[in-house]
C-alpha cells in the first residue's frame, strides 16, 4: 500500500514539474504503460488471497485513476499554456492602419436636393421632373410672363431658338405639372420639382450660369397662404434645425399672388446677428406666394374652385448656408478635395 | 429708385421718425430699402472766414491760411489750388471725423496745421453731381455765409439723407416720386399732400402753331406745347437740392424743371429749344435707316425699328431716349418746345439696348409709365415754367392720339380674402388699408368696390387686393397651418429610384460624384461619346466654352479629371448622372471616369488598379444590381468608337441588341487632348432600363450535396477569347439533364517565358455540384475528360501538366 501511494506521490512531483506535452506524454507511458510500477503492482496481486483481491484491485484502479486525472489537468494547462505562447509570437501592431475601403460620395447639392426630396415625400408630395431645354410655353407664357414683358428682364435667359430656350427656373416643371394633372382630371397636386436651371449671368463667386433649384407646388380645394407658411416652417425646420423661425416679407413674382420672400432665423446666431445673416437675424432662402388665378386658369383649372400655393429655392444658396460655402463656382469644379468633405449626411 | 428725406418731406410730415426706421417700415411692406446714404458726412463742421493766405516757404503749392471760426482764429494748412483771402470756406475742425479718416493738429512741413480747409469730395459727396471746379478744389461759399455756423453741410443744402429703394417690377410706379410719397404715406399712415396743378397745360392759350403727326402705331400719345418766351437762369435752391438727392446734376432752370417733373411723375420730358427747329412741326415716325449725332455727341446707327423724333424729315432726337445736340436748352433759349409723349415699351427696350443707351428716360419707358403721367408731366412743368422761369406767351397744348385709358374698377370680397389668407382680418381694419392706398373703398351688399387710381396698374384682381391688405398690415398677423386636403403618397418613381440606386451603390465602390456644366464647347460637343444626334446650339452663347447643349457627359467628366490630376491627385473616380441632349430628343446617362487605383493599402500588398477589368466589373455589378444580369447583357467588341477609345482595350455593353454602354481606356490622342493620363472611362445610356423589366429576385434553396472544385490549366492561342472557354466548358456540365458545373473562375492567364510565342497559359478553376445528390470522383473525372476534349476541340487547348 504504502508502495502505491509512494509511486502516486512520486507521479504527482514529476507532472506537475513537466512543462511540455511531449514529456506529459513520456510520464503517461512511464506510469501508466505496460512496463510500468501501477503495471508491477498490478502483477503481485495474483500472491494476494483470493479474498482480498477486490479490494487491493480497487485500491490499484483509483491510482491508476487519479494518475490519468493528473495526466490530463496537466494536458489542459500545458496547451493553455502553449496556445498563449503561440499566440504571443502572433502579437501584431495594432498601430498600424487598417485597410480603409475608399468609400465615395454623392455630390453636396444631391444631398441637399435628397434631404429635400425626403423632408417632402414624407409630407405626401411626389418628385416631378421636367427637360432642361425647354419652351416659351412652359417656362414664361405659362407662368404668366407674357412676351415683352418687363419681368422677363429679370430672368436673362438663353434661348435656342424664337421658342426654345434652356429654363430659367424650374417653375416650367410646375407648369407642366398643372397642365397634367389637370389632363388626368384631378384636382390634387403635391409636387416637388428639383432640377438644374440656367441663366445669362457671369460665373463669379455668387452667380453661376448653371444652377440648380427645387420648387414646390400644391393645389387644392381650400389652400391658403398660412398653409404655405406652416409648410415652410416644417422644412426650415428639418433642414436648419428645429429652433428655427421663418418670416414671410411682400414680394413679387408673376406667377404668385400674393408673393414673398421668406426668411429663416439664422442658424448660426441664431437670430442675434452674425456675419452670415449680415447682422439681421435673418436668411432669405426663398420666394413663394400663392399661385395666380391667371396660371391656374391657363391650365385649365376653375381659379373659383381650386387654390395652391407654389414656393422655389436655390439648393446651392442652402447647400452654400448650411456648409459655410462663399463661392458657387466650387460645385462644378469637382475638386475632389473639395468633394469629399461631404462624406456623411448630416 | 433713390428718394431723399427731403424730396418725403415736401409732401408729408415725417415728424421725428428716423431713416433707419422709416426705412425698416417700408421694406416690410414690400419696398425694399437697399441702402440708406448720407449725401455728405462730416462731424465738428464749421464755416470759416480765410482772414489771410500766404505761400507756404518750404513748399511750391502749400499755402499758410489764418482762418477765423467765430470763436477763434487757426492756423491752417490748405494745398488746394483755389484757396484765396477772403473767401468763406468750410472748415473741419481737429478731432472732426471725415469719410477719409479724422482730422488731427500737426505740423505740415514746419508749419502748424489746426485743422482743414474741405472740398466737398472729401465731405463724401458724390462727385457725379459737382462741377470741374468743385472737384479740383475746396468748397467756396457764397459772401453772405454766416462765419462759425456750425452745420456747413445743412446751409448748402447737403444734409439730406437718401434711400436707395429696389423695387419689384410691379411697382415701377414708385419711379415717380409722387406714387411713392403716397406709398411711404399709406405704409406710415400719414397724409399726403401733392402739388396742385391739374389743368395747367389744358387751359386757354395762344393759337397753336405747332403741328404734331404721328407715323407709328409706337407713339399712341404725343402733346407738344410752344412757350415762346422763358428766362433761362440758375435753378432755385429746393430744385438743386432734390435734383442732388436723386443724383440728378443741375444744368439751368429750364433743364431741371424737366428733369424734375419726370422724377415727380416719372414721365420723361424733353424741352426742346424753338428757335433751333426749322419749323414748328414734329413728326414721330419709325422705318428709318440713318446715323444720328445725339446729346451725348456721339453718333448712332438708326434702324427702322427705332422710334424717332423728326422735324422736316430729319430726325431730332431718338424717342424716349436722348434729344439731339442740335435743339437742345442753351443760355441763350428764348422760347421753348415741350414733349410729353407715350412710347411703346418693347421698342424703347430694343432700340436703347441695341445702343446701350440707358438714360434716365429710357429706364422709365421700358418699365412702364402709368397712363395719366403725361398730363400730369405736362401740368406741372407749365406751372412750374411759370413759377421758375417766367414764361408767357404760352400756346395752348396740341394733342396726337389717345392714352387709352380705362379706369380700373373692382369689386373684392371680405371673406374670399380671409380665405385665400387664412386669416381674420375685420372689415374696419381692411376698409383703413384700403383708404389709406387711395383706393377709394365703397361697401356694396356683399363686396368692398374700389376704384383703381391710374398708377396702380398693378392691381387688377381681388388676389392683388389681398397682397396689398396682409402687406400693409403685416405678415406677422399669418398663422402657420398645413393644407387639410386628402392624404397623398409622397414616393420616387421608378427612374428617380433606379438613379438612387446607381448614387448608392458607385459611391459605396469609391466613385465621387461629380456635376459638370451642361454647356459645352464645339470641341467637347464633336467628341460626345455615345452622343445624341444634331445637337442643340444656343442661338446667342455667351462664351465659345459654353455654346452647345451637351449630348454626351465624358467629355466634361474629363475635364474634372484633368483638373484633379493637374492638383496631383492621382487616384480619381468620378461618376455623373444627367441628362443629355440633341434635337427633339433628351436621354439620361452616366458617365464614368478614372485612374489611378480605385482601392489600396500599400502596406499590405491591396491595389485595385482603376482598369478595363475594374470598368467592366463595376457596369456588370451595377447593372446586376439593378436587375439586368445573364444572358441578357453581353460585352462585345467595340466597333462603335475608335476615335475616343483605346481600339484593343475597349468594349460595347449590350443589354439583348440595345447597346448600353461604350467603355475602356481612353485613346491616347484624346488623352493627350484633354490633358489627362491613364484614364479608363464609360458613357451609359440609362434609357433602355428604363424600358425593360428587370429580374426579380429568385429564390433556390442551397444544395445539401457538397461540391468540388478542380483547377484546369492549359496553352490556348493568345486569339482565343476567355469567353469562348467558358462557353466550351459550360456547354458540357451537364448530368442527367443538371448543370452541375455551378462556378467557373480564371485565376491566372499569363504570358511570357515558359510559354511559346503566341499563345498564353489560362488556368481555372471548375466547381461541380448537384442540387439532388453528392457527385462521385468518378462522374466528376468523366466531367472534366469531357471538358477536356471539348477544350481541345474548340480551341485547340493543350492542357499544362
Amino acid at each position: 500500500m504504502e508502495h502505491l501511494t509512494k509511486i502516486k506521490e512520486q507521479a504527482k512531483t514529476e507532472i506537475e514539474a513537466c512543462e511540455d506535452n511531449a514529456s506529459l506524454q513520456q510520464l503517461r507511458i512511464l506510469y501508466l504503460g505496460k512496463k510500468g510500477p501501477i503495471q508491477e503492482v498490478m502483477k503481485t496481486m495474483k500472491d494476494l488471497p483470493k479474498e482480498e483481491r477486490p479490494a487491493f484491485g480497487a485500491q490499484v484502479n483509483e491510482v491508476k485513476n487519479e494518475i490519468s486525472q493528473l495526466l490530463e489537468e496537466r494536458k489542459t494547462i500545458l496547451e493553455e499554456k502553449e496556445m498563449l505562447e503561440t499566440m504571443e509570437q502572433e502579437r501584431i501592431d495594432i498601430t498600424l492602419s487598417g485597410y480603409r475601403p475608399h468609400m465615395g460620395n454623392m455630390h453636396p447639392l444631391m444631398i441637399v436636393q435628397q434631404e429635400l426630396e425626403d423632408i417632402f415625400i414624407g409630407l405626401g408630395y411626389q418628385v416631378a421632373e421636367g427637360p432642361e431645354v425647354e419652351c416659351d410655353l412652359y417656362n414664361f407664357e405659362r407662368a404668366n410672363i407674357p412676351k415683352d414683358h418687363p419681368a422677363r428682364d429679370m430672368q436673362d435667359t438663353f434661348f435656342i431658338n424664337a421658342e426654345e430656350l434652356l429654363r430659367t427656373h424650374t417653375t416650367a416643371v410646375q407648369m407642366r405639372q398643372l397642365e397634367k394633372y389637370h389632363e388626368e382630371g384631378k384636382e390634387l397636386i403635391k409636387v416637388i420639382c428639383p432640377g438644374k436651371v440656367y441663366r445669362r449671368d457671369d460665373d463669379d463667386a455668387t452667380h453661376s450660369h448653371q444652377f440648380m433649384q427645387c420648387e414646390g407646388l400644391v393645389v387644392g380645394k381650400d389652400i391658403q397662404l398660412s398653409d404655405l407658411k406652416g409648410t415652410l416652417s416644417f422644412m426650415a425646420k428639418k433642414m436648419f434645425g428645429d429652433k428655427r423661425i421663418i418670416r414671410f416679407r411682400p414680394s413679387y413674382f408673376q406667377f404668385t399672388e400674393p408673393s414673398v420672400e421668406v426668411d429663416v432665423s439664422c442658424h448660426i446666431c441664431g437670430g442675434k446677428g452674425c456675419h452670415v445673416c449680415k447682422g439681421t437675424g435673418w436668411i432669405e432662402i426663398l420666394g413663394a406666394g400663392m399661385i395666380h388665378p391667371n396660371v391656374l386658369e391657363m391650365a385649365g383649372f376653375d381659379s373659383t374652385k381650386v387654390s395652391g400655393f407654389a414656393f422655389g429655392m436655390g439648393i446651392e444658396r442652402v447647400a452654400m448656408l448650411k456648409y459655410g460655402i462663399d463661392d458657387i463656382r466650387s460645385f462644378y469644379t469637382n475638386d475632389l478635395r473639395f468633394l469629399k468633405m461631404f462624406n456623411r449626411f448630416e | 429708385m433713390l428718394i431723399s428725406r427731403k424730396w418725403l418731406s415736401q409732401y408729408m410730415d415725417l415728424g421725428n421718425r428716423s431713416m433707419e426706421e422709416i426705412a425698416d417700415k417700408i421694406t416690410s411692406a414690400g419696398l425694399e430699402v437697399e441702402g440708406i446714404i448720407k449725401m455728405s458726412e462730416g462731424s465738428n463742421l464749421v464755416i470759416g472766414h480765410v482772414c489771410s493766405c500766404i505761400d507756404h516757404p518750404d513748399s511750391d503749392h502749400l499755402h499758410v491760411c489764418q482762418v477765423d471760426l467765430g470763436d477763434n482764429i487757426e492756423q491752417i494748412v490748405c494745398g488746394a489750388p483755389n484757396v484765396a483771402s477772403g473767401q468763406k470756406v468750410i472748415v473741419a475742425k481737429v478731432g472732426a471725423k471725415l469719410p477719409d479718416g479724422e482730422i488731427n493738429a500737426g505740423m505740415i512741413r514746419g508749419q502748424a496745421s489746426n485743422g482743414m480747409i474741405c472740398s466737398l469730395l472729401e465731405l463724401g459727396v458724390d462727385p457725379h453731381l459737382l462741377s470741374e471746379e468743385s472737384k479740383n478744389g475746396i468748397e467756396v461759399l457764397d459772401e453772405n455765409a454766416p462765419i462759425g455756423h456750425s452745420d456747413p453741410l445743412g446751409y448748402l443744402g447737403l444734409d439730406d439723407v437718401i434711400l436707395d429703394i429696389g423695387l419689384t417690377p410691379n411697382r415701377n410706379d414708385c419711379m415717380a416720386a409722387w406714387a411713392m410719397a403716397k406709398e411711404v404715406g399709406a405704409i406710415l399712415n400719414l397724409p399726403v399732400t401733392l402739388p396742385v396743378c391739374d389743368g395747367m397745360a389744358m387751359q386757354e392759350g395762344l393759337k397753336a402753331t405747332l403741328k404734331v403727326a404721328s407715323d407709328t402705331e409706337k407713339c399712341p400719345l404725343f402733346l407738344g406745347k410752344v412757350i415762346h418766351h422763358v428766362t433761362i437762369k440758375e435753378s432755385p435752391k429746393w430744385m438743386k437740392e432734390l435734383l442732388h438727392a436723386s443724383g440728378v446734376k443741375s444744368i439751368n432752370n429750364v433743364v431741371d424743371i424737366s428733369n424734375i417733373v419726370m422724377l415727380e411723375t416719372g414721365q420723361p420730358m424733353h424741352f426742346y429749344d424753338k428757335d433751333a427747329l426749322p419749323s414748328l412741326e414734329i413728326t414721330v415716325k419709325d422705318q428709318m435707316q440713318t446715323s444720328y449725332t445725339a446729346l451725348d455727341k456721339e453718333t448712332y446707327k438708326i434702324l427702322p425699328d427705332d422710334i424717332m423724333i423728326t422735324n422736316q424729315g430729319k430726325p431730332i432726337g431718338i424717342a424716349g431716349i436722348m434729344g439731339g445736340n442740335d435743339s437742345k436748352i442753351e443760355q441763350t433759349t428764348r422760347g421753348i418746345v415741350l414733349e410729353a409723349a407715350i412710347f411703346h415699351h418693347v421698342s424703347i427696350r430694343n432700340t436703347a439696348r441695341r445702343l446701350n443707351l440707358n438714360t434716365d428716360a429710357s429706364i422709365r419707358y421700358q418699365k412702364g409709365i402709368e397712363p395719366l403721367a403725361t398730363y400730369k408731366a405736362l401740368d406741372r412743368a407749365v406751372q412750374l415754367l411759370i413759377e421758375y422761369a417766367d414764361a408767357s406767351k404760352i400756346e395752348e397744348t396740341v394733342v396726337c392720339g389717345s392714352n387709352h385709358y380705362e379706369p380700373t374698377e373692382l369689386d373684392v370680397n371680405l371673406e374670399r380674402i380671409n380665405h385665400l389668407l387664412g386669416t381674420n382680418f375685420t372689415e374696419a381694419e381692411v376698409l383703413n388699408v384700403l383708404e389709406r392706398l387711395h383706393l377709394s373703398p365703397s361697401k356694396t351688399s356683399d363686396d368692398i368696390h374700389l376704384m383703381i387710381p391710374s398708377y396702380r396698374q398693378d392691381l387688377r384682381i381681388e388676389a392683388d387686393i389681398a397682397e396689398e391688405i396682409i402687406r400693409i398690415l403685416g405678415y406677422d398677423h399669418l398663422d402657420e397651418t398645413l393644407p387639410t386636403m386628402p392624404a397623398t403618397l409622397g414616393m420616387l418613381d421608378a427612374r428617380q429610384q433606379m438613379r438612387r440606386r446607381l448614387r448608392n451603390e458607385l459611391t459605396i465602390c469609391g466613385y465621387q460624384e461629380a456635376i459638370t456644366y451642361t454647356l459645352v464647347s464645339d470641341q467637347r460637343n464633336e467628341d460626345a461619346i455615345l452622343g445624341l444626334d444634331e445637337p442643340v446650339v444656343l442661338a446667342s452663347p455667351m462664351s465659345e466654352d459654353r455654346k452647345i447643349v451637351r449630348r454626351s457627359i465624358l467629355p466634361s467628366l474629363l475635364g474634372s479629371v484633368a483638373y484633379n490630376q493637374n492638383r496631383s491627385m492621382k487616384d480619381v473616380a468620378l461618376f455623373e448622372i444627367s441628362n443629355v441632349y440633341g434635337k427633339n430628343h433628351v436621354e439620361e446617362h452616366l458617365a464614368i471616369a478614372m485612374s489611378g487605383d480605385i482601392q489600396s493599402s500599400r502596406w499590405q500588398g491591396i491595389k485595385i488598379k482603376a482598369d478595363f477589368y475594374t470598368m467592366k466589373g463595376m457596369l456588370i455589378s451595377l447593372l446586376s444590381s439593378l436587375g439586368f444580369e445573364g444572358k441578357r447583357i453581353s460585352v462585345q467588341p467595340n466597333t462603335l468608337d475608335k476615335v475616343h477609345f483605346h481600339p484593343y482595350q475597349s468594349a460595347c455593353l449590350y443589354m439583348g441588341k440595345e447597346l448600353l454602354a461604350i467603355f475602356g481606356t481612353i485613346h491616347p490622342k484624346m488623352a493627350k487632348q484633354y490633358d489627362v493620363s491613364h484614364v479608363v472611362m464609360a458613357e451609359l445610356t440609362l434609357e433602355p432600363l428604363m424600358k425593360q423589366k428587370p429580374s426579380k429576385v429568385k429564390y433556390m434553396p442551397i444544395s445539401k450535396y457538397p461540391s468540388v472544385t478542380q483547377d484546369l490549366a492549359f496553352v490556348v492561342s493568345k486569339d482565343v477569347n476567355v469567353a469562348d472557354i467558358i462557353k466550351a466548358i459550360e456547354k458540357n456540365g451537364k448530368l442527367d439533364k443538371e448543370q452541375v458545373i455551378v462556378n467557373i473562375e480564371v485565376f491566372d492567364v499569363y504570358t511570357g517565358e515558359h510559354v511559346e510565342q503566341g499563345y498564353k497559359s489560362i488556368a481555372l478553376s471548375v466547381t461541380f455540384q448537384s442540387s439532388k445528390r453528392t457527385l462521385s470522383e468518378t462522374e466528376i473525372q468523366s466531367l472534366r475528360e469531357q471538358i477536356l476534349s471539348a477544350l481541345e476541340s474548340d480551341v485547340h487547348a493543350i492542357l499544362r501538366k
